[in-house]
């Protein structure tokens, strides 16, 4: 495009010469916005609403921006279908930058906009795409649908028309603010308008006060009640898999020291009392932990083989580890819980009888800090190496990211 | 990291060089279209065979638990939406459900029926979209605009009952918001009738294409023992040939009164996965059917439940088979309205854990196709 941006010294001195700038500007805009060609890239929950644009009922192509290209390097819009991330964001600065000029950006849906539905008590959303890369169209929606898809591509070629050589169009800026709680501020200027308002209408209102004298004898009619009924819940009769007195039984001869939680005594009439939905739910020492685990999973009547989840929860003086196992052949589910340290969160590994508990401790360790004896590759899984902090841990406090909800 | 690489990337292990080839490391990810949104894989290459692959996830780590516990149970249902999207309705229906267990809360039984209506549509949703996709990953853009029409259908009865297309946030504790129109039971005939047309070309249609064979029998292997030592659930875990499935062997809602089967795949590689998901499509078919016929057509379709639920000090843990997999909710709670804890057991998060035990051995181009019949959501991964 450098001999055309050259064009209007050349040719506007000459006597004809706009009109021939004119129509080559109306070319080149006709040409660009009749063939936008999006980058492949959606995170969530809009990629879909982005392909189903693309599919045959919406038809982007109507709009000629159906050729969706994979790499940055060929596309003149990158479409921002999800939410964005913090360990995302140096990502996507570098799509954006291997974009060839002239580069459209359209933000697409709340999260891009201003994190939607993840502003506030999030420590991993970039609230707004706009604080990363400039945006020429944002469109509202949770996802937008298809149609407001549509119409911000619409938007966009308008925009692309309004370009001419004599003054290029300029990128949106970045926005630089720290992320502040807007929430507050909105109120009080909406409670400030409200005020304004009033005083305005107040003669109004009098007036009609007056004209209406038996005004306070009406009534709104009354909401329709629905004819709805408390009901309570009803537990499936017949149990699935083993019963949790036998597996009791099993336990407690090879680990007496094991309990069940919530239950002070064990007799098969308390367990029978909780319902053929009971899980049992074990209660296990940092020593005993491994070897229990692999003694669910060995002993022939038990038959763990199959694991459902390892997680934590933070009870301020303690962390507790729950493991939730599952036989794929009885059928039956068994919860195990340890408790540790608050202060030294350490506790021994289950990833070599699990392959699956690999990722899930991982995930435990990231979240929480509690760290696995022996576990082959204890890294963060989901929050980069820059981030120092716990996040599910219930002292994690983060100022320069985490907007706490005003109500 | 750098595209060809000398240093050993995180998570492998340290290599023994080999004097007639030599090994390099491949950045897949998180920008590729082959990846169903933002995971990235660190692949180490012998040429153009796979000898291991690394993922990396957290690319949409969205921290849904950390916000889980700043809302209450009610208002937590609109995160599950943004969890596994193309299940949502599954996965209001397991928060819903541990609500239920937790604060004693029943539902009625026309709720019962709407709700496992909405949940096999959904199905049969999610897998025209994963057929949709699955035929475009390898190169066949014909699978892409028939799955998407078909799929529309479905969306537009969604949107009718709820007036959602994507993110539904429809079921409450104790049924679902608001009553299914009177066209919701005709609208749905109507794309059982489609479906039983089209379905069996469909299948055909990239199934029966020799490229797809080649390129799927054979490719990926997945053991049984490795699919369950791993924890792999749905699709997934049954071509492999772990008979496992929520609806049938732990029944919630009233899946235990419709007859359907359960399909099982011999060898687990691609090409199982793929029929799987076809047959799956079939029984979900035969449950709405059934559905149709014994759905009572009057009768309150939710109980009523206190404006503020608490659940007493406890845990509660409720499970649901998603389009993906056992999908599950455990809650801890303190007698608050908002939970102490929410952990969400996701499928694709165990699902996706194989792909290194998968792909090895097989080429660059397979791990495509290994992605594409796993079938992940990336979302719901990273959570």
């Amino acid at each position: 495009m450098g001999m055309i941006n050259q064009l209007p010294k050349v040719l506007d001195p000459i006597p004809g010469g706009k009109m021939v700038v004119n129509a080559v500007d109306y070319l080149v805009n006709w040409a660009r916005s009749n063939s936008l060609w999006p980058l492949v890239y959606g995170t969530s929950c809009c990629a879909i609403e982005m392909m189903a644009t693309g599919a045959a009922k919406h038809d982007i192509a109507r709009f000629g921006a159906e050729v969706f290209r994979a790499s940055p390097r060929q596309a003149d819009v990158i479409i921002l279908a999800g939410t964005l991330t913090e360990k995302m964001s140096k990502h996507l600065e570098v799509l954006y930058d291997q974009m060839p000029e002239p580069k459209y950006v359209v933000a697409m849906g709340a999260c891009t906009i201003s994190g939607g539905p993840f502003y506030y008590d999030n420590y991993s959303v970039i609230k707004g795409a706009d604080r990363i890369i400039p945006v020429d169209v944002f469109i509202p929606g949770c996802p937008p649908r298809p149609e407001a898809l549509l119409y911000g591509i619409m938007e966009l070629q308008k925009l692309i028309r309004g370009e001419s050589i004599r003054n290029p169009r300029k990128p949106g800026e970045v926005e630089s603010e720290p992320w502040v709680n807007r929430h507050q501020e909105a109120v009080a200027e909406w409670e400030k308008e409200q005020e304004a308002v009033e005083e305005e209408i107040a003669p109004q209102r009098a007036q009609w006060k007056e004209d209406n004298p038996d005004f306070k004898a009406f009534k709104h009619p009354k909401k329709p009640v629905e004819d709805l009924e408390k009901m309570e819940y009803v537990p499936r009769e017949k149990r699935v898999g083993a019963e949790p007195f036998a597996l009791w039984n099993i336990v407690h001869e090879k680990f007496p020291e094991v309990t069940l939680h919530g239950i002070e005594e064990v007799t098969e009439e308390a367990l029978a009392e909780k319902g053929a939905e009971y899980i049992p739910d074990f209660v296990v020492g940092t020593e005993q932990y491994s070897a229990f685990v692999r003694f669910l999973r060995e002993h022939a009547d038990t038959d763990c083989d199959y694991i459902i989840q390892v997680t934590a929860v933070d009870f301020v003086d303690r962390y507790d580890v729950c493991v939730h196992l599952m036989s794929t052949t009885k059928k039956h589910k068994i919860f195990v819980r340890c408790s540790i340290d608050h202060d030294d969160p350490k506790i021994d590994t289950i990833s070599h009888i699990y392959l699956g508990a690999n990722w899930h401790e991982r995930e435990v360790y990231d979240f929480f800090g509690i760290t696995f004896n022996n576990h082959p590759d204890m890294r963060r899984i989901f929050l980069f190496d820059e981030f120092d902090a716990h996040p599910l841990r219930k002292d994690f406090d983060d100022p320069s990211r985490l907007t706490k909800r005003p109500y | 990291m750098d595209l060809v690489s000398a240093q050993v990337p995180a998570g492998f292990p340290e290599t023994h060089p080999n004097e007639l080839t030599e090994e390099f490391y491949l950045n897949m990810g998180p920008q590729h279209p082959a990846t169903h949104g933002v995971l990235r894989l660190v692949v180490k290459l012998d040429g153009e065979t796979v000898k291991g692959v690394v993922p990396h996830l957290g690319y949409i780590h969205r921290s849904i638990e950390k916000m889980a516990e700043s809302e209450t149970y009610v208002q937590n249902i609109h995160l599950t939406d943004r969890l596994d999207y193309l299940s949502c309705h599954m996965n209001n229906l397991c928060l819903c459900m541990a609500v239920e267990k937790g604060a004693n809360i029943g539902v009625p039984e026309r709720g019962e029926y709407i709700r496992i209506m909405i949940c096999e549509l959904q199905r049969l949703q999610s897998h025209l979209l994963w057929w949709a996709t699955f035929g475009m990953d390898l190169g066949a853009l014909t699978a892409f605009l028939y799955g998407f029409d078909q799929r529309e259908q479905i969306t537009d009865i969604f949107e009718d009952v709820c007036g959602a297309r994507l993110t539904m946030n429809y079921f409450r504790p104790g049924g679902s918001y608001c009553d299914v129109p009177d066209t919701f039971i005709p609208r749905v005939k109507a794309v059982l009738e489609g479906m039983e047309k089209s379905l069996d070309e469909y299948a055909d249609l990239v199934g029966g294409n020799m490229i797809i064979q080649e390129r799927c029998q054979g490719i990926g292997v997945l053991t049984k023992e490795k699919a369950i030592s791993y924890g792999c659930s749905g699709p997934v875990a049954r071509a492999a040939g772990v008979d496992y499935d929520v609806r049938r062997d732990d029944p919630y809602g009233i899946y235990d009164r419709f007859d359907f089967d359960v399909p099982l795949g011999k060898n687990g590689d691609c090409y199982d996965r793929y029929t799987v998901r076809i047959e799956e499509m079939r029984q979900s078919m035969r449950i709405l059917e059934q559905c149709i016929k014994e759905m009572p057509s009057e009768g309150p379709y939710r109980s009523k439940i206190k404006t503020v639920i608490k659940i007493p000090e406890g845990h509660s843990y409720a499970n649901v088979e998603t389009a993906r997999g056992l999908f599950g909710t455990y809650i801890v709670s303190d007698n608050k309205p908002k939970p102490y804890r929410l952990k969400y057991r996701s499928p694709n998060f165990s699902n996706v854990n194989i792909i290194d035990e998968v792909a090895k051995g097989f080429k660059v181009a397979d791990l495509v196709t290994v992605l594409a019949t796993l079938d992940p959501v990336i979302p719901d991964i990273d959570r």
